[in-house]
């Protein structure tokens, strides 16, 4: 019978991570600190911060404030470098205003689909008065989804044209 | 592991059944369990279609990067010599963590300078599950595709969520 076996497996595992990921919640992934600056504090400190924390954006705003705005590495290119500003602006002038926010309860597909349909590579992560709770990146995303497969992301099928450069052991 | 002939119970990884010498080696084969898992172990860099890799010579200033990569709207491009061979990739990240100064403006340097040279590429024969692996294990969001030394194409961290969601489209709110 076609429905025997793997058939049945194939179709309760998709069914895993499609349900994984409209029931897992996006507290699940342990978003990182909400790293945050004040608005006329200068594009250079947020520079700084993003560097010392190696981190890709900083929320802008007051501390146990609502979030004003994200400061990313695309603003950086696109709103000071390209633009010729010089370091010392404040980071209000060259922000991100509103930036599309998720909740703690919201699924984690959900934030798939924002960062896709968007082109997002952090998503705020607010709690409901609109207070930053952290911040999920893409990479956290992937890793996520890596963690979803591991047989097949560790496990690398041999490649039988692959021969080492040198005997092994020389 | 169990040997599947003779049910004896081997060590984890073993090649023979130490009991009956059956072939173990297809147990540790990963098998695919579902639609997503069968894709990214099967499907290559190929079929994702990877945009056109925008190449600039290693002279070319910094600021002429920014404009490229504002243009295309891309986060990342390839530094190729002159018979097209790669030298490295400049990303924003490069842009955040060598370009910008407070007291310097690197902006008119050539951009080999801030590049990051031999960057992990990708070619287009290897699987979806090989280039998430990849992205996972370095933090990278693009890899260049290359096929014999030459730049073919780049594959994006965002080329790979949609193709995660095309395939199980049902997730979201």
């Amino acid at each position: 019978m076609a429905w025997e076996g793997t058939a049945v497996e194939a179709i309760l595992s998709m069914a895993e991570l499609a349900r994984n990921l409209k029931t897992e919640s996006v507290s699940r992934l342990q978003p990182t600190p909400p790293w945050r600056i004040a608005p006329e504090q200068s594009v250079a400190e947020a520079v700084a911060l993003m560097r010392q924390q190696r981190v890709g954006c900083v929320l802008v705003g007051r501390a146990d404030e609502e979030l004003i705005g994200l400061f990313t590495e695309r603003d950086l290119l696109r709103r000071v470098l390209a633009a010729g500003l010089p370091l010392s602006v404040p980071v209000a002038l060259c922000m991100s205003r509103d930036p599309v926010v998720v909740h703690p309860k919201d699924p984690i597909g959900f934030a798939v689909r924002l960062m896709e349909e968007g082109g997002y590579r952090h998503l705020p992560v607010v709690d409901a008065a609109g207070r930053p709770l952290g911040v999920l990146s893409v990479k956290r995303i992937v890793h996520y989804l890596a963690e979803h497969f591991p047989s097949t992301i560790y496990n690398q099928p041999p490649d039988p044209n692959v021969v080492p450069r040198q005997p092994e052991g020389a | 592991m169990i040997c599947p002939h003779c049910a004896y119970d081997n060590l984890p990884g073993s090649e023979h059944c130490e009991n009956c010498l059956a072939d173990l080696t297809q147990l540790d084969q990963p098998v695919a369990q579902d639609r997503v898992e069968r894709s990214l172990m099967e499907d290559t860099v190929s079929q994702l279609q990877p945009r056109q890799a925008i190449t600039l010579r290693p002279t070319a200033t910094v600021k002429q990067a920014i404009e490229v990569m504002l243009r295309q709207d891309i986060g990342a491009v390839l530094i190729v010599d002159d018979a097209g061979k790669l030298l490295g990739i400049f990303s924003e990240r490069d842009l955040l963590t060598k370009v910008a100064d407070p007291v310097v403006d690197h902006t008119t340097r050539p951009v080999s300078e801030f590049m990051t040279p031999h960057p992990t590429t990708v070619r287009p024969g290897d699987t979806l599950a090989f280039v998430l692996h990849q992205m996972d294990v370095g933090g990278y969001r693009h890899l260049p595709v290359l096929k014999d030394g030459l730049p073919l194409g780049m594959i994006s961290v965002r080329d790979m969520l949609r193709h995660i969601t095309r395939l199980c489209k049902t997730c979201g709110k």
